[in-house]
């Protein structure tokens, strides 16, 4: 950090001092155990009813517990911001300080789960770069007050980039929007009924299908709904995988802010999250085969973090859907907000790839300049990622035993994260020689640039790594 | 096209890179690491074989698990060769495999953290693994067996440039 980032004027009254989470965070913090203990003190009471009573008191003693350690938790948690970092401290017996140097943000969401949505409540989640598997997290906070805060931090978190920038072409990988508030302009919302049919023609809707399927086949064969019991858990686990789905990108609404691209979606639970400009690390175009026939796409970013909360891992394992489905010209619009005269992969590969990838030779391609490369790959389903030059952490260059008989090579792009890499896969040996030597230096001079553009050196100390 | 010579020293496009190659106590190390996993195993899975069934077969597979120790070692030799890596001037490169080769080229301004391990095979030999993180998880970049002296040079020279070109995600 250079120096205290200078904060917009009116930053400096309330939120520097210590604050308190809002009184009934301890309620939804606990809403989930809860659930969990009331279904399964209903299912006691109906299935054994004579030892009801035992029973009853110990869930309420552990219900008791719960709310109990929820609002002790809630009593030794308090929050700052001061300095441009935000501080949590929390902990009754091994007391826990946190900083969240606002700078190394890379978005902040306001998630309000059912209960949260009920009282008003909402969750901000503070997501950054490091490995680290916990970003920050204010739960729960009045829901206006959540919107505003989460304003401010990302505008103090923008302050010492923005200043100096010069105006430059849109781009959510490399230039900062201009600063300041302005209104939003709406880019994309999903279609309802568009995405239910999606959902259903997906992988997960197959699985969901197949199994119920399956279980009617018992049922009518058998005649005894009994012999499916076993069957639940599956047929459980399908319909939550779906519902989830649905539940999480249901009325998607992507717009242009000042501070990024705002993205809000959910159902039950909705999700508010802002992408900040430059914390794009790769665009992903998705096809499936069903989707195909109704001209219906995927469009996806990958924004550097760890992994969420341990329950949330299966949501934050799929990249975040900005078209969770659209038309063609949804996802090229949307394409087009993102990156800047985004190449397409129409360089084939050698006939020869034939023999190595008989079923993805059809769909495989790349391209680049010298900000993007795009790699498509795919047997059945048709996948076109884009990386951004300055965003490639490595490079690899990969040739197995098959593709050294063929004289066929690939070259891998990776950005940060576990999830995405670009994969120029089964090019021509010299030609794949040929963009391992050219690559480096392309994605040395775009980080250089983008350095630039941001008005700071290239060359930095470590401290200032996100 | 023609079909590349699988020579371990003349990889493609390799003019101008000068590689640097780990110690040569590296495939001691190595040998010495698959006859503690070789030796055991031999000697368990030929008990177990003449228990269960007649000494001779104790004997055959104990003495094929041997041969297949002294197999992998033929391998080894060559896993070892083809460990490369070259300092240039901005990014350092990798090379390794025999069966499926890589090359990762890893920008110093890239890397978050640099990790000097050595275990206790190599720690007798005088060994250490050097291990460069990057933001990326799939990034895969490790030089096994320098000398330990060396790989405290190379960790902090590496270092020093990273900081110095260091770039933001």
């Amino acid at each position: 950090m250079t120096g205290p980032p200078p904060g917009p004027p009116a930053a400096a009254d309330d939120i520097t001092s210590w604050h308190r989470l809002h009184p009934l965070s301890p309620l939804v913090r606990a809403g989930r155990h809860l659930v969990g203990i009331t279904i399964v003190l209903l299912l006691l009471l109906f299935a054994r009813q004579q030892q009801t009573g035992n029973d009853l008191i110990y869930d309420l003693v552990i219900i008791v517990l719960v709310l109990g350690a929820g609002v002790v938790s809630w009593l030794v948690t308090r929050w700052q911001v001061a300095d441009g970092v935000l501080r949590i401290e929390t902990g009754l017996v091994r007391r826990q300080s946190r900083r969240f140097p606002l700078s190394q943000v890379q978005a902040i969401d306001v998630v309000q789960t059912g209960l949260a949505r009920v009282l008003g409540l909402a969750e901000l989640r503070l997501r950054m770069a490091g490995a680290d598997s916990s970003g920050g997290r204010l739960a729960c906070l009045r829901l206006a007050d959540a919107e505003q805060l989460r304003q401010r931090l990302l505008s103090m978190a923008h302050a010492p980039r923005t200043a100096g920038a010069p105006a430059a072409p849109r781009d959510a990988v490399g230039q900062p929007g201009p600063s300041g508030p302005g209104p939003e302009r709406p880019l994309f919302r999903v279609r309802s009924e568009r995405l239910a049919g999606a959902i259903a023609l997906s992988r997960t809707g197959a699985y969901a299908g197949a199994v119920i399927a399956a279980l009617v086949v018992v049922i009518v064969a058998t005649g005894r709904p009994g012999v499916t019991a076993s069957l639940l858990p599956v047929v459980i686990g399908v319909v939550l995988a779906v519902w989830r789905q649905f539940n999480g990108e249901f009325g998607t609404v992507v717009s242009a802010a000042p501070e990024g691209l705002r993205l809000r979606s959910g159902l039950v639970q909705t999700t508010a999250e802002t992408i900040r400009p430059g914390r794009v690390q790769a665009v992903r175009l998705v096809e499936p085969l069903v989707w195909r026939a109704f001209g219906w796409r995927r469009l996806e970013v990958d924004v550097a973090g760890p992994r969420q909360r341990r329950e949330n891992r299966t949501e934050a394992q799929r990249l975040r859907a900005l078209v969770p489905v659209g038309s063609r010209a949804d996802a090229e619009q949307m394409l087009g907000e993102l990156l800047i005269a985004a190449p397409r992969p129409v360089r084939r590969p050698p006939a020869k790839a034939r023999w190595k990838a008989p079923l993805a030779y059809h769909f495989l391609g790349w391209d680049g300049d010298d900000r993007y490369v795009v790699a498509s790959r795919g047997r059945v389903c048709r996948k076109t990622t884009w990386v951004p030059l300055e965003k490639v952490q490595s490079i690899r260059w990969v040739q197995g035993p098959v593709q050294r008989r063929l004289g066929l090579a690939s070259v891998r792009l990776d950005v940060a994260g576990r999830r995405v890499t670009a994969s120029i896969a089964e090019r021509d040996v010299a030609e794949a020689q040929q963009i391992l030597a050219r690559l480096p230096d392309l994605a040395r001079t775009a980080r250089e640039n983008s350095a630039a553009r941001n008005g700071r050196p290239a060359a930095r100390g470590a401290v200032n790594r996100a | 096209m023609s079909v590349v010579e699988p020579d371990a020293l003349a990889e493609p496009g390799d003019a101008g890179i000068r590689w640097q190659r780990p110690s040569r106590l590296l495939l001691r190390a190595r040998r010495i690491q698959v006859a503690l996993v070789t030796v055991p195993v031999a000697l368990i899975g030929g008990l177990i074989a003449g228990a269960a069934g007649s000494p001779a077969l104790g004997l055959a597979v104990g003495l094929g698990l041997v041969v297949a120790g002294l197999l992998g070692e033929r391998f080894l030799a060559r896993r070892v060769a083809a460990w490369g890596y070259a300092e240039r001037r901005d990014d350092l490169m990798v090379r390794r495999g025999v069966l499926i080769r890589r090359q990762s080229v890893i920008p110093y301004g890239r890397m978050q953290f640099i990790d000097v391990t050595a275990g206790p095979v190599e720690r007798s030999l005088g060994l250490a693994t050097l291990r460069m993180h990057t933001a990326a998880a799939a990034s895969d970049a490790r030089i096994p067996g320098l000398d330990r002296a060396q790989a405290a040079k190379l960790r902090d020279q590496l270092a020093a440039l990273g900081e110095a070109q260091a770039a933001g995600l």
